[in-house]
């Protein structure tokens, strides 16, 4: 069980949202689960509850129109599949379809940002900026994979849809112990307490702001990193707190487009309360279409590796 | 049909006194477009105006009173554009007061408007206007009510052209796949797309086949005769059959207007007052040449 798991240890995502639903089918009996033919990770709620399991193969628009006329009768409908995918090629169904009506409907993916060596069709690096402009539509992006099980469970009693973003989902640090953090929909988690900046992140990048903040620790840098996994509605609050006790020193790490994702939710978080800044710095993919290579390899080359985390970490917090 | 608690109509309509109501339907659009500035999509209203008609006033086991009933039949518009005849078919069914509609149709706060929205109207089931998304919403209705163990059936209509959208196949396989024969899709085939004629631009025959090819039960009308809707509606399998059913309705776009049938420039648009009476003059004429 993914309890057993305990910080730093690897974890399949994927497998947490198979094994999440197939217990939650049993007390929830209108969840219904759809996919376009990435169900691997689902055969547990398949062998299940079979009449609630519906794969429509490579079908990704009727699978969330279908989606939304079982949510439209009462049900729970999940759809899970690949990002670029439900993200771009479905998106007007999830605008018009579930978005319009505030339909609860769960859309729960993988392969967000540079990950999978799959090249720029199979990468999701717009699909935070897409969701967080449609409304009604909550928007999350999960860097710890014991969090997908919390908020899925979280996510049964919301009357609108939720987005749920995952990396590729096989392999993924676990972040945080069960219990350690309170998890909200809606709230950051300060995942590690400093005073001289900020860094807030989301998602695969979670672990690598932690790294380059446990770095930094050893040349006396004090770095907070949150991670900011609902993107939308956004907490605002903690954006505001972190201004005043981290000296107005701003980091945005993600693996999505630097402009379009938190960066941008949380330059309009600041701009709009007029909060006012020391430095801002965001790390993220560039407009390019990225090629191949490893996630990490990828996050070095566009600028918003490892090393780059440092330098702009290093940067805002010596700005005066 | 079925085995719901609802009945479609306290004392079933014979087939003349449906035709009476799609006249009078049809004359309460045209009242419509002749009154409100903005356009009205009356060549494709016109066209499915006997469909909506056979669907409720006979086909649909719907309660006015009761719209949220479990048992109730489903009805999506996949063709949003129709509201309009899709509201005042309603209306004349006791859903909503007809001069609600032509009152306030467009106007600011109005439930009214040119595509369905739900959330402003309940007893709409779906928000619908974009094309292609009506057949996707209704395969998961029908899905429900099967999962739930429920006999009550969704019906959806869609007109021919939206049916270019691939949304419409994917959802005609998976309405296949899960053996929805609970699920009936009408095709309003008028053969008529807003800047031309389908068969010009775009090839849709052989149309019948196309369906039966993805496993559906294929039942070929004349869209305008009401015997005809109405055997289609009484033929239907059985909600706990395996095939779902198209029934490809033969229509004309702007139907019983003679200056409006199959005319481009009547996909959409607004009578003013002397071509509202001449539009009413047309149609009592095509109404007495029909009865002849």
């Amino acid at each position: 069980m993914p309890e057993t798991f305990t910080f730093g240890e690897m974890l399949s995502a994927r497998s947490v949202i198979g094994t999440t639903l197939a217990e939650l089918g049993e007390t929830n009996e209108n969840l219904w689960v759809l996919t376009p033919d990435i169900g691997a990770t689902l055969v547990e709620f398949r062998d299940k509850y079979p009449d609630r399991f519906v794969d429509v193969g490579l079908a990704e628009q009727a699978c969330v129109g279908i989606a939304a006329g079982l949510a439209y009768d009462g049900n729970i409908p999940v759809v899970s599949g690949m990002l670029p995918f439900l993200s771009m090629r479905a998106l007007e169904q999830v605008r018009s379809d579930v978005c319009y009506p505030n339909l609860p409907v769960k859309i729960i993916g993988t392969h967000g940002g540079l990950v999978g060596n799959g090249g720029s069709t199979h990468y999701a690096v717009e699909d935070l900026a897409l969701m967080c402009a449609l409304t009604n539509m909550t928007v999350t992006s999960i860097g710890d994979p014991l969090m997908v099980g919390e908020i899925i469970r979280q996510s049964m009693d919301m009357q609108g849809p939720i987005y749920i973003r995952l990396a590729v989902g096989k392999k993924d640090k676990v972040l945080y112990e069960p219990g350690q953090h309170e998890i909200r929909i809606g709230k950051g988690i300060i995942a590690r307490e400093g005073t001289d900046a900020t860094i807030f992140t989301h998602g695969t990048v979670v672990a690598q702001a932690l790294d380059a903040a446990e770095e930094l620790a050893q040349d006396g840098h004090s770095v907070r990193v949150v991670d900011m996994f609902t993107l939308k509605p956004i907490d605002e609050e903690l954006i505001a707190r972190c201004a005043e006790e981290t000296g107005g020193r701003f980091v945005i790490l993600e693996d999505h487009l630097a402009y379009g994702g938190l960066a941008s939710r949380v330059a309009d978080v600041v701009a709009d309360r007029g909060i006012h800044l020391t430095a801002f710095e965001r790390l993220g993919i560039p407009q390019v279409y990225a090629g191949f290579g490893d996630d990490e390899e990828l996050r070095d080359k566009h600028g918003y590796g490892l090393a780059a985390t440092l330098a702009a970490t290093r940067r805002v917090i010596a700005h005066a | 049909m079925g085995q719901v608690t609802l009945s479609a109509a306290e004392d079933p309509h014979t087939v003349a006194e449906l035709e009476d109501l799609a006249f009078e339907l049809r004359a309460k659009l045209l009242h419509l477009c002749g009154t409100y500035e903005g356009a009205v999509h009356i060549g494709g209203d016109l066209s499915s105006a006997d469909i909506f008609t056979a669907l409720y006033h006979y086909g649909l086991h719907v309660d006015p009173s009761d719209i949220s009933n479990p048992a109730r039949d489903r009805f999506v518009l996949s063709k949003g554009h129709a509201a309009v005849c899709m509201y005042i078919a309603m209306a004349m069914r006791g859903f909503f007061s007809y001069d609600g509609i032509v009152d306030t149709y467009g106007q600011l706060d109005s439930a009214y408007g040119m595509h369905p929205c739900k959330v402003q109207l309940p007893g709409v089931e779906a928000s619908t206007g974009s094309l292609g998304h009506g057949l996707p919403l209704a395969v998961g209705m029908a899905l429900s009510a099967r999962g739930r163990g429920e006999s009550h059936r969704v019906f959806t209509l869609m007109g021919d052209g939206e049916t270019g959208e691939g949304s419409v196949w994917e959802a005609a396989m998976a309405a296949n796949s899960n053996k929805l024969g609970n699920l009936v899709a009408f095709i309003d085939r008028n053969r008529q797309l807003m800047t031309s004629f389908d068969e010009e631009r775009v090839v849709l025959e052989p149309y019948p086949d196309k369906w039966a090819a993805f496993g559906w039960n294929v039942v070929h009308i004349d869209g305008h005769d009401m015997g005809a809707l109405v055997a289609a509606l009484d033929g239907l399998p059985a909600t706990d059959s395996d095939k779902p059913t198209v029934i490809i309705a033969e229509t004309v776009k702007g139907k019983g207007v003679d200056f409006m049938e199959r005319n481009l420039a009547w996909h959409a648009g607004s009578l003013g007052a002397a071509d509202l009476e001449r539009a009413m003059a047309a149609l009592e004429a095509s109404r007495e040449k029909e009865s002849v």
